[in-house]
């Protein structure tokens, strides 16, 4: 049957990487010229698919006729009756197998219209066949891809029903082997017939619709070549008429329209001016200003244009004509009645024609003409709006305002990007003479080749990836993700699946599907930082997700895509880095910076708080160092915060400020001198030999206010106090003090510290 | 032992088969296989832990393959039994099972004699 077979009895195990190069090689042409004299003839490659329980499938392209042999799906619970069926069609077919209804779906979620003919069972576990069918109805698969329902349950309520789902013939068991796949083989053909008619038709649609857009476009350059009009008169018009509809419809519903129709506006736009064909040269490039009589021959071009459409001796009545029509005729009537050639008023103008209207003013204005020189974008705005060039719907001036912005871009852009279709247009009809392929076909084959490009980035990347549909409400993931997760590749109905709540959490769940919810099609990326539950542990991961938005007008949230990466040791680095430039090392402490920060933070979050700073140091520490070494003078400093911890209260601020200078901060009600002291008292006491003895200095916000300098810096001075008057004690910030020194931090450029034990 | 005699043996229709499948070597290939199925032990487990959806299953496929094979004995108990499994456990389902098993190790035997020989 097909060499495929024989090249896989050969070399099983290696359908080599290469492939994927010979075929985007087929695609250049000239480079593998070695192979070409053989394999024109007749060589074929075979793209080994593994479906997910890594069945080894084949699929073979014949290069010749680019025919890729069709493929089976029999989805069956039974291995016996799989097996049966593969028996008997398995020569001519490729076969696919599902055990369950799950994996049916995800297959032809994969697949999609790759799959020539699904044979499905009813009874099976997790998805029954009535399932597999539901969904593919709700995406439509049903109508590309035919089914043949084949079961034991012969009650006419299951024939019923499986007709009713759509499927195209029910065979129940036990079959005859030479009817099943008679009827399978007519059901395949039957089908290949339909999609050949319906390829053949949309090609051919494509191509009209290509040609008359070219002959419009041939046509309205005449008008313009003889007019003297820049060749991109008819370009600008077109974009500037699409930009404009659209922004009108969606302001008001009144104007919406299905797209077909916008595009035949569009496109008859570019006729606007075909009555100028009957008017003299003379007149058209008249240089000056045009006399009654001129600019009344002028005028006629509307009513020409229009009666030339209208005598077409054939095409009449088709719908392009008689938009055409409009616009011919009623491009130059202006909203308050006052244009030509009919004075129509309002809305008695067809919208078409006054959006054509705007869209030449603005365009005639800015370009240069032989009676005018080219005005600015903003002039020409300006005279728009301020109705120099007559009265347009006032609804459509909002819409003009609302878009002027963009037009100049818009104008440069698209007409950018229409010569560039042509050039697409010209490749393609090199690729369509060269591999005589239809070009539906050729883009089943472009998609094959992204999906393998897909897959192979996505199992080399090592991250999770995944995807949502939102009909039906299914993940598929990554092979590494679900590996990685401990979770099955589809998960049908994930928001109540306990799995993935058990993992996800309801919370994070909750936020993903909101976040991507809130989206929009043009800012559609969203990014998540959540802990989840990864076998038993919990770890930090980062989503990034896009939300995929359909075309429609309003748009719809089909789904995401995105994915999850383990962020956890680096978000641990990040905590430990904080915690460093935070804290002191030796005490775990907050640091002077940090306990400054949240100092100030606290008093600006409680304006009416009471406050209290004491800096305290400890006496003598100079003589731990000296008599008992530095490692002693360290322990008698944690010591000394072990003490300090337990004396204050959680809400409480400690500090280490400086070598064995001490900080703390606190919110009191009302006896602040109790609490000082009772901090004061419990931190004297002794460490081995040592005694422990500290001097207090203490301000309050009641006496120097809120800023933190000043409320530091007269704690200092309180301290200084202290230590002038012996140490071991404490004392409270007064007016007194005022002109004092201060231990830690000289001020007024006073380098007067006091030295005492340092 | 023929694949004739085996059918004779576990009391199916050789004939219907043959006129079905069209091809006596796939009968004999399949009939050969029926032992690898784990349908059977499924339903005894199932049964065993009381979860009948999954024996209703079990016994469905039993049924599917008998009569893909036309082992016409085991396909009639069988397909009683996945009736009265059908929703959830019925009153008969003992008895049924009972038949099962008997008409199971019947056509085990017979096609192990088969297999044995062939």
């Amino acid at each position: 049957m097909c060499c495929c077979s024989s090249f896989f009895s050969y070399g099983k195990t290696s359908c080599p990487v290469g492939l994927s190069m010979l075929y985007l090689n087929r695609w250049k042409g000239p480079l593998w010229s070695d192979w070409t004299a053989q394999a024109l003839s007749a060589y074929r490659f075979c793209i080994k698919m593994f479906n997910s329980h890594g069945r080894k499938q084949e699929v073979d392209y014949m290069s010749g006729k680019h025919s890729p042999r069709q493929t089976i799906l029999i989805a069956d619970d039974s291995e016996m009756n799989r097996s049966i069926l593969t028996d008997m069609l398995g020569d001519e077919y490729e076969i696919m197998e599902a055990e369950n209804g799950i994996e049916a779906v995800s297959i032809l979620q994969k697949y999609g219209n790759s799959i020539s003919l699904l044979l499905l069972d009813i009874v099976m576990p997790q998805m029954d066949g009535f399932g597999v069918l539901a969904v593919m109805n709700k995406n439509r698969w049903i109508e590309d891809i035919p089914v043949i329902m084949i079961s034991a349950e012969s009650a006419s309520v299951h024939v019923e029903r499986a007709y009713e789902l759509g499927v195209t013939d029910f065979i129940s068991r036990p079959f005859d082997a030479l009817i099943l796949h008679r009827r399978v083989v007519n059901t395949i053909l039957l089908y290949a017939k339909q999609k050949r008619l319906i390829d053949m038709v949309a090609d051919q649609i494509y191509e009209k619709e290509q040609q008359s857009s070219l002959m419009v476009d041939i046509l309205s350059h005449i008008v313009e070549f003889r007019n003297g009009e820049s060749g991109l008169h008819v370009l600008h018009i077109r974009t500037l008429t699409e930009l404009l509809l659209k922004h009108l419809a969606q302001k008001d519903s009144r104007y919406q329209m299905p797209r077909s129709q916008m595009s035949l506006i569009c496109t008859a736009s570019a006729l606007h001016d075909i009555g100028k064909i009957a008017v003299s040269s003379e007149i058209l490039n008249k240089p000056g200003r045009l006399t009654e009589e001129e600019f009344a021959t002028m005028k006629t071009h509307t009513l020409i244009g229009a009666s030339m459409l209208e005598d077409l001796p054939v095409h009449q009545g088709e719908p392009l004509i008689k938009i055409a029509y409009e616009i011919c005729r009623w491009h130059h009537e202006r909203y308050d009645g006052r244009g030509y050639p009919d004075g129509l008023k309002g809305d008695d103008i067809p919208i078409s024609a006054q959006i054509v209207a705007l869209a030449d003013v603005y365009d005639a204005l800015t370009s240069e003409r032989v009676y005018k020189k080219a005005f600015s974008h903003d002039t020409a705005v300006q005279m728009i709006l301020e109705g120099q060039c007559g009265q347009f719907n006032p609804l459509l001036m909002e819409c003009f305002k609302e878009v002027e912005g963009i037009l100049e871009e818009e104008l440069r852009t698209n007409t950018q990007a229409k010569a560039n279709q042509r050039q697409m247009k010209n490749v393609t009809e090199e690729l369509l003479r060269h591999e005589e392929l239809s070009a539906s076909e050729r883009t089943l084959q472009l998609l094959e080749h992204e999906r393998m490009k897909y897959s192979f980035f996505a199992d080399m990347s090592q991250e999770i990836q995944f995807e949502y549909t939102a009909a039906p409400s299914m993940v598929t993931l990554s092979v590494y993700g679900a590996k990685k997760l401990g979770m099955e590749e589809i998960i049908m109905d994930p928001h109540n699946n306990e799995k993935v709540l058990e993992m996800l959490g309801r919370d994070n769940l909750n936020i993903i599907t909101k976040a991507l919810h809130n989206t929009t099609p043009e800012q559609p990326v969203i990014k998540q930082d959540h802990e989840i539950r990864i076998n038993g542990q919990k770890r930090w991961m980062r989503t990034v997700g896009r939300a995929m938005w359909s075309a429609d007008e309003p748009p719809r949230y089909m789904g995401a895509i995105g994915k999850t990466t383990d962020i956890h040791d680096e978000r641990l680095r990040i905590d430990a880095l904080v915690q460093m430039a935070s804290h002191d090392p030796l005490t775990g402490l907050f640091n002077h910076n940090y306990a400054r920060e949240r100092i100030r933070e606290r008093m600006e979050l409680l304006p009416k708080g009471r406050f209290a700073l004491a800096i305290l140091d400890l006496d003598h520490f100079k003589d731990a160092n000296d008599n008992y070494g530095h490692m002693f003078g360290d322990h008698v400093l944690i010591y000394m915060t072990e003490q300090l911890r337990r004396c204050i209260r959680s809400g409480d601020i400690a500090a280490r400020v400086g070598g064995d200078e001490f900080l703390i901060f606190l919110e009191y009600k009302d006896n602040v001198v109790a609490a000082m002291d009772r901090i004061f008292h419990s931190l004297a006491g002794h460490y081995e030999d040592f005694k422990i003895s500290v001097s207090m200095g203490v301000a309050r916000t009641e006496i120097v206010g809120k800023d933190y300098d000043t409320l530091f810096h007269a704690a200092d001075q309180a301290l200084y106090a202290v230590k002038r008057a012996g140490r071991g004690q404490y004392r409270f910030y007064d007016d007194t003090m005022k002109e004092m020194l201060s231990v830690i931090s000289p001020i007024d450029g006073s380098d007067d510290k006091f030295v005492s034990d340092r | 032992m023929t694949l004739k005699e085996c059918y004779a043996a576990l009391e199916g229709d050789y004939e219907g088969v043959i006129a079905r499948l069209r091809s006596e070597k796939m009968v004999q290939k399949f009939v050969l296989k029926f032992l690898n199925d784990k349908s059977y032990e499924l339903l005894e487990t199932s049964l065993k832990e009381e979860n009948y959806e999954e024996a209703f299953r079990a016994a469905h496929t039993i049924k599917g393959v008998c009569q893909n094979l036309n082992f016409t004995k085991l396909y009639e108990s069988s397909s009683k039994l996945t009736e009265s499994l059908r929703s959830g456990k019925g009153e008969e389902t003992d008895e049924l099972l009972e038949q099962v098993r008997k008409d199971y190790q019947q056509t085990a035997d017979a096609i192990q004699a088969f297999g044995a020989e062939g």
